[in-house]
């Protein structure tokens, strides 16, 4: 039996899974490749790294196509060699053959209930997409139009591979983030999440362009965003006062996903030093403060996001 | 003179390419110190942009903007400047660019830009610029600083490589350098042997002024 994402985060808190890009440098990914190379060089691991997220305990896994906007893609050596519907398309297919581990008559465009979660639990898979890594003016030359056509090309493959929502995230900027919603809202119906990333100055939370949560509600509720929130840029200690910030502002339920605590440098590597129960007591606090649905960003593993569904279980 | 600075460092403040253009012209027409416009007009702008950024009441858009106004201004000025002979200190010169197996231009950019603003001389490499070509450009433009950005923990290693390859040709005491980028900090700065650190445009300003004693 399938259901909307809209029906399902009525009246509950919902997990999502953690971070891809630490994941696929721990499991090799060199110097010169980006990790939507990956989707198809090595398919076995993406699924691996899917799995390992479900089986953590999240909800919600992110397919991974992050940077897989034909405008992002061919901004590296890399990516102008790949095909952007193919690698939406493909990025689909590996999360869902990582979700068939757990539910083997999964049918795309469905949450799946599954046996291993209690308490009525479904597993959904978001079609990622990110920026287009260029700016508009006066920072860069990026219009409106050539925006939306790259996230129609995107949102088109994700929605073909069968993804039942969309997550637009760690938009810097909401004039992008909007081009990116209407071309999901122009290719389908499925639920869509709008993530921008924030910053904590002296004054509050803003974007890099000096957008404030308030404004993101407003603009993206009146595009027709279904959920709304911020991930990446801010770490968990603060998560929980952003999270208050959006709650003021907004009736649509709330996603929050922050980074990892900040990264120290050992012996030129970055190392997290913040344990996953540290993170989990954080976003505690942030599903307190008014979240909806919670995850991680940068620096998160499924240790991460096994510590938070055990602590969200012992809730109930 | 007084109110022909105020408009300048505005017209910057502002992000007026157009009026700081203008102002630029009628400083010339009527002959006015130079210096004393560059200094106390639009750089004085320039500076209170950057501080503003960094109190986070100005962000991104209104920096470049204020960057290029000054930009504006400059192209301008410079000339005339040149041409008067003016005793104007040498401006620094700093060879700056992402290393090798990095995309991210950005941060690196916008770094270019505001250095840019403030008089330094500037020769962008773009991104994924392999250590030696940092050298070879610093050499041949005999540069007083290299500036190398870093956005990932796996290319930061990179920015070690072009100390190394300066000391290799014993520039190491003429050529300061500088490090950035997300991953980046003091400390990592201080375990490469690099001059210095800086988190963003204006800070990397700063430093650049510091390490160079120009600009």
């Amino acid at each position: 039996m399938s259901m909307d994402f809209r029906e399902y985060i009525k009246g509950r808190k919902v997990l999502f899974d953690g971070g891809m890009g630490s994941m696929l440098i721990a499991a090799g990914m060199g110097e010169k490749e980006i990790p939507e190379q990956w989707n198809s060089l090595y398919p076995g691991r993406l699924v691996d790294i899917h799995s390992a997220y479900f089986e953590a305990g999240a909800e919600v896994v992110q397919t991974n196509s992050f940077g897989g906007s034909g405008l992002k893609l061919s901004a590296s050596e890399a990516g102008r060699t790949l095909d952007p519907s193919e690698v939406n398309e493909t990025a689909v297919r590996l999360v869902r053959e990582a979700l068939a581990r757990f539910s083997p008559d999964a049918e795309a465009g469905s949450g799946e209930p599954d046996s291993s979660l209690d308490g009525g639990l479904r597993r959904f898979v978001a079609g990622d997409i990110g920026p287009s890594g260029e700016f508009f003016p006066p920072m860069g030359t990026l219009s409106a139009e050539k925006a939306k056509e790259t996230f129609l090309v995107q949102a088109a493959a994700l929605d073909r591979g069968g993804v039942d929502l969309f997550l637009i995230e760690t938009m810097y900027d909401i004039r992008e983030a909007v081009e990116a919603l209407r071309a999901v809202r122009e290719i389908s119906g499925k639920p869509v999440i709008v993530e921008l990333t924030f910053d904590r100055k002296p004054r509050g939370f803003f974007t890099l362009m000096g957008d404030t949560p308030e404004k993101a509600a407003e603009i993206l509720s009146s595009e027709g965003a279904d959920v709304i929130g911020a991930n990446c840029t801010i770490q968990s200690d603060v998560a929980a006062e952003l999270a208050g910030e959006f709650k003021k502002v907004t009736d649509l339920p709330i996603l929050i996903q922050p980074n990892a605590g900040k990264p120290e440098l050992s012996g030129g590597r970055a190392v997290y030093r913040q344990t996953p129960e540290e993170f989990a007591v954080d976003m505690e606090r942030v599903l307190d403060a008014g979240a909806d649905a919670v995850g991680g960003c940068c620096g998160t593993t499924p240790e991460f996001i096994r510590a938070l569904r055990l602590k969200m279980d012992s809730k109930g | 003179m007084r109110e022909h600075l105020k408009s300048c460092a505005q017209a910057v403040l502002d992000g007026e390419s157009e009026i700081a253009e203008e102002l630029a012209r009628l400083t010339l027409e009527k002959k006015m110190d130079l210096l004393e416009v560059i200094e106390n007009g639009f750089v004085a702008g320039i500076r209170e942009v950057g501080k503003l950024w960094e109190e986070g009441i100005l962000f991104l858009p209104e920096l470049v903007m204020g960057a290029e106004a000054m930009k504006a201004a400059m192209e301008l000025l410079q000339p005339a400047l040149e041409t008067e002979g003016s005793d104007r200190e040498k401006v620094g010169h700093v060879v700056i660019g992402t290393i090798e197996g990095d995309i991210h231009d950005i941060g690196k950019t916008l770094v270019a830009t505001m250095l840019s603003a403030n008089g330094f001389k500037i020769t962008d490499l773009g991104a994924d610029v392999p250590a030696v070509r940092f050298v070879d450009e610093a050499e041949k433009n005999d540069a007083d600083c290299i500036a190398i950005s870093a956005l990932l923990t796996t290319t930061m290693p990179g920015q070690k490589k072009v100390i190394e390859e300066l000391d290799k040709r014993s520039m190491r005491s003429r050529v300061k350098v500088m490090v950035g980028g997300a991953p980046c900090d003091e400390k990592w700065a201080a375990e490469i042997g690099a001059d210095g650190y800086a988190g963003d445009a204006v800070a990397a300003v700063s430093l650049a002024r510091s390490l160079t004693g120009r600009g």
